[in-house]
Parts: C-alpha cells; sequence; structure tokens
C-alpha cells in the first residue's frame, strides 16, 4: 500500500486528550497543540528539566514545526505544532517483559519527579506513555507535561497503578504473566480484578495493603464524590508537594524492589542443549551475515523466535534496528537485562507468541495497532523456528510462507532454515503428533512453496545435513 | 477556579495518596476525614427542620 508523502495520518492511539493530538505525514511524527497545550509547552522548553531529559535521551527529540503542516479538528488551527523523533518500531507494555516494564515504569517516576522539582507534573501515568530505543525506555507522550497545582495528588496515580504497578505485582509477588492482562484491557488491571488474588497472607506482600486494597476500598468508599470536591478537601487538608513528592518516592522505592522470580524455562538453556555442531553453527552464522548484508541496508530486521538473540545481535550489525521477537517471557527478560547493560540502542526484544501476535486493541480495534499492521521488515529472520510452527502448532506450511511474506516489505527478503523431518529437533515435535499427519512437512515442498512467493537468492544445506538454509527476495 | 483534567483521576485514589505518604500524609487524611465528619454533624440539625 503506498502512502502519499504529504498525506496526513492522525495516530489512532491518539484522542483521549482532546488538547494534543500526534499525525504522521509520511515519515514525520507530529503534534498539534491547542492554546493551552501549548502554553505548557513554551514554559516547558524554558524549564531546565525538560530539556536535560531529552540531551540525556530520557524522553523523546521534540521541536517547534510550522503550525500548518497538520489539520484541526475544529478547523481553526493549532496553536503550535511539534515535531518528534521517531520511535523505530512502536511496541506496546503486554509485548514487554517484566524488566521492561519495571523499568520503564523507574523513568516515568524519575521524570515525575525531575518535573515536581520545577513546578511541573504528568497529567496522567500510562505505561503506554514510553515506548524503546532499543533496550533504553524514552517517554514520549510530551503533551502529558504541565504545570502543577499546588495542595494536588498526582492524578495519574489510578492510571499508573492500573497499568504498571498491578501487573508488576501480579508478576513479583504470584509468578503470573502480566502480559495477557494488560493485552485484554487497553485501561490496565482494576483493583477488583486484582484483590481477591491477593488474599490471606498475600496481603503483606509490599505494597499490596495500600496500593492495592487500601486504595480499591477508597474508590468505593469515594465512588460518589466528585474529584474537584475531593482536591478542594484534600488542600484545605494541608496536602503539600512535599508529601507529593514523598508519595512518588513511596512508588518508586517500591517499583525498585519488585522482582520476577523467574521459573524454570525450558528455552532459556536452548543454546547449550540445542544440538548444534559447531560446524553447523559457523555455516549458519556466516549464512545469516552475508543474507542480512546481501541488499540494501535494512533498516528494520524482525528476529522470529530470536531466543537468546543471538541471530538478532549478528543482524544489528548489518541494519538500522532489529526487532526479537520470542514467546516466552524468561527468556525475554534474560535478554532485556544483557541488552540494557550492554546500553544497546538498536535491538528491542518483545514477547509475542507468534501463533497468536497481539491483536489490534482499545477503541474500534485501532487504537493499539497489531503486530502484523507494524510488521514490515526489510529482511525477516525465521530461524529455527517454522517447524515449530508447522509441526507444534499444525499451522499449514502454505500459510506459514505467506505469513512470512506478510511481515516482509516490498522487496524485502526473508532468511529461512527448514528443519527437515529427519533432524532430531523436528523428530522430536513429529513424535508428540499422530504418524502421517505432516506429509506435506518435506523439504522440497517447502522449497516450492518458497519458489512460488519469490526468488531465491541463496541456499545452504548445513553440515550435519539435516537443515537448510534459504535467502528468499519476496514477490521477487 | 474549578479544574478539571482530561483523565479522571478517581476520588479515592487522590485520597490514598495522602494515606500512603507516611505521617504527614496520615495526618491530612485524619484532618480530611475528621472536616467530613464535622461537615456532616452540623448539616443535620437543617436536614430535620
Ligand atoms: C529452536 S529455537 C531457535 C532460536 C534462534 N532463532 C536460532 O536459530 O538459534 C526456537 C525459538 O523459537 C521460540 N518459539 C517457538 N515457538 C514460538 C512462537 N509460537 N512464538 C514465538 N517464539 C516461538 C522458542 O521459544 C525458541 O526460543
Amino acid at each position: 500500500m503506498a502512502i502519499s508523502p504529504t498525506e496526513v495520518r492522525p495516530e489512532p492511539a491518539s484522542f483521549r486528550d482532546p488538547a494534543n493530538r500526534v499525525f504522521h505525514v509520511g515519515d514525520e511524527v507530529l503534534r498539534g497543540l491547542d492554546p493551552q497545550a501549548a502554553a505548557h509547552w513554551r514554559a516547558l522548553t524554558g524549564s531546565t528539566f525538560f530539556p536535560a531529559l531529552v540531551a540525556a535521551r530520557k524522553v523523546c527529540a521534540t521541536e517547534d514545526a510550522p503550525p500548518t503542516l497538520v489539520p484541526a479538528a475544529t478547523g481553526t488551527p493549532w496553536a503550535a505544532v511539534l515535531r518528534h523523533e521517531r520511535i523505530p518500531f512502536v511496541s506496546h507494555p503486554y509485548e514487554w517483559s517484566f524488566s521492561m516494564l519495571r523499568d520503564a515504569a523507574l523513568l516515568h517516576l524519575e521524570i515525575l519527579t525531575a518535573a515536581l522539582g520545577e513546578g511541573f507534573t504528568t497529567k496522567d501515568g500510562s505505561a503506554y506513555n514510553l515506548q524503546w530505543r532499543g533496550a533504553q525506555p524514552v517517554f514520549i507522550d510530551i503533551g502529558s507535561f504541565e504545570p502543577m497545582r499546588d495542595g494536588e495528588p498526582w492524578a495519574g496515580y489510578r492510571q499508573f497503578c492500573q497499568t504498571v504497578l498491578y501487573p508488576l505485582m501480579l508478576t513479583a509477588h504470584l509468578g503470573v504473566d502480566f502480559q495477557p492482562w494488560l493485552r485484554a484491557r487497553v485501561d490496565g488491571i482494576e483493583a477488583d480484578e486484582l484483590r481477591p488474588l491477593f488474599n490471606g497472607a498475600r496481603r503483606l506482600r509490599p505494597g499490596v495493603l495500600t496500593h492495592l486494597h487500601l486504595h480499591g476500598a477508597m474508590q468505593h468508599r469515594n465512588a460518589a464524590a466528585s474529584t474537584t470536591e475531593v482536591r478542594d478537601q484534600l488542600r484545605a487538608a494541608g496536602f503539600s508537594r512535599e508529601l507529593l513528592l514523598a508519595t512518588v518516592r513511596g512508588i518508586e522505592k517500591l517499583v525498585g524492589k519488585l522482582d520476577r522470580r523467574p521459573p524454570e524455562s525450558h528455552w532459556s538453556d536452548y543454546q547449550r542443549t540445542c544440538g548444534y555442531s559447531a560446524r553447523d553453527r559457523v555455516a549458519k552464522e556466516q549464512f545469516v551475515a552475508v543474507a542480512v548484508a546481501a541488499g540494501t541496508r535494512p533498516r528494520l530486521v524482525l528476529d522470529l523466535g530470536a531466543n537468546d538473540g543471538r541471530y538478532s545481535r549478528l543482524a544489528a550489525g548489518h541494519a538500522d534496528y532489529v526487532v526479537a521477537v520470542e514467546q516466552d517471557p524468561t527468556v525475554v527478560d534474560e535478554l532485556y537485562r544483557q541488552l540494557r547493560s550492554e546500553g544497546q540502542r538498536r535491538i528491542l526484544p518483545l514477547v509475542l507468541d507468534l501463533a497468536d501476535p497481539s491483536p489490534g486493541g482499545g477503541w474500534r480495534g485501532v487504537e493499539r495497532a497489531g503486530f502484523a499492521e507494524r510488521a514490515s521488515a526489510d529482511v525477516v529472520l525465521a530461524l529455527a523456528v517454522v517447524h515449530h510452527l508447522a509441526i507444534g502448532r499444525n499451522v499449514p506450511l502454505p500459510e506459514v510462507i505467506d505469513w512470512l511474506a506478510g511481515l516482509t516489505a516490498p522487496g524485502g527478503a526473508v532468511v529461512v532454515e527448514f528443519v527437515h523431518p529427519e533432524d532430531p529437533m523436528a523428530t522430536r515435535l513429529l513424535a508428540n503428533k499422530p504418524a502421517g499427519l505432516f506429509p506435506d512437512y518435506r523439504r522440497d515442498a517447502f522449497e516450492t512453496l518458497l519458489a512460488a512467493r519469490g526468488r531465491i537468492t541463496d541456499r545452504l544445506e548445513l553440515p550435519s545435513g539435516t537443515r537448510t538454509l534459504y535467502r528468499t527476495v519476496m514477490g521477487g | 477556579m474549578e479544574h478539571l483534567a482530561y483523565l479522571d483521576a478517581g476520588s479515592g485514589s487522590l485520597i490514598v495518596q495522602a494515606v500512603v505518604g507516611g505521617v504527614a500524609g496520615a495526618a491530612v487524611a485524619a484532618k480530611l476525614y475528621w472536616r467530613r465528619l464535622v461537615d456532616r454533624f452540623r448539616r443535620q440539625p437543617t436536614d430535620q427542620r
């Protein structure tokens, strides 16, 4: 689908705060501001904390743009228009691992604290305020900053609990993966939904009694009171900025304490147990490196079933950005921690089941774009993963290849490893299914399907003789 | 001046922030509840008229 370079496309995820709205024009990300938001923006640029956060790359780089660039909904032009730095690949909190959500949370609180120090606040507290540059979180919602009013608590606290704190507690305290919960609810987990799980001695886990139970009870008791009324009452009772800072510090301490207890994961030990001979590994690495570097430098590489990210790192040597997709949250968390310690800015690890990728979510199912919609890569790596889909999940081979083609940008390449049915790993998967269920799972059938959808430019059978690698230019 | 945010901060969610803010916060919460109580008693006689 060709997009004309000047077509203005409103960002479907940006409508909740009418004071500002994000648009895409070609490759540019622009934000229109109403008069009040524009005044807040000017105040922000005059502060010391904001430019410092941008310089530290903790907030996405933003500059003024001509106000004529995007039309306002009302017909009267926006008071100001901003141009944002482009985030290489947009992801959603339910695609992040535990440590990713926690680091994103800590950054949000750090930014809030810095803002409060200079009389600003953030008007919301959503996990969706953050995105990633590789393994570095970045705050993107510039429209969220506004001058604080003394004597008022943080308006974003409830949202922070629902989209950040409760998901973290679920995993840290109960060992339950938060991703499916967040994916199911665009506004996050309600206190009432979580409270029944934190009964008995679990009430005593850090943060549970106050931020969950007391908070939930208070919500019920004050359901009829308007927030305006309560704000006035709190101000009259002496709620101060110092108190607000102490509260935020408390939340920060709590979040820093939450840790995941990693369950035994079958896949975390994969590289040791995968059964590749040294010769196979060298040949595979060489093939993949050459295949990624073959065409024009890829802007985006997708590594499907990335495991410990070995091939993502390899690809990052020849591409602008790599998204490493993996179903196992524990494996992704380990990969993330490693990438973070290396200061990696060009590999983004994500939790995603390829057989059940993120669908569109939120309002009309477009507020949070589905994975297929976001994924358009110049190179798609599918290394030792096709058998998991074709045998493990019963996806017909032609479907698997159509799907790979769909993830590839026009003229892009798929680098795929086919594990022959005789290979020990494939045999193991086949042993769990009735004999003869997959008569078409053969190398020649796979190759025919591949050739029908693209041009196979390179082919290599690994020395062990049970795996073959292909580079295919799709549609070519 | 009345201020309304685009996001419903939630009344209970505002008050609980005082409660979790240590001793000083608890004092604010106590004061808020005390005033609410006093207000209720003050209002009662008029209600019965
Ligand atoms: C055999 S390993 C291959 C790892 C790496 N691509 C390589 O070639 O060395 C398969 C990986 O794919 C992941 N995987 C399997 N099925 C998947 C699915 N449905 N969605 C996402 N990842 C999956 C596994 O968790 C595992 O890490």
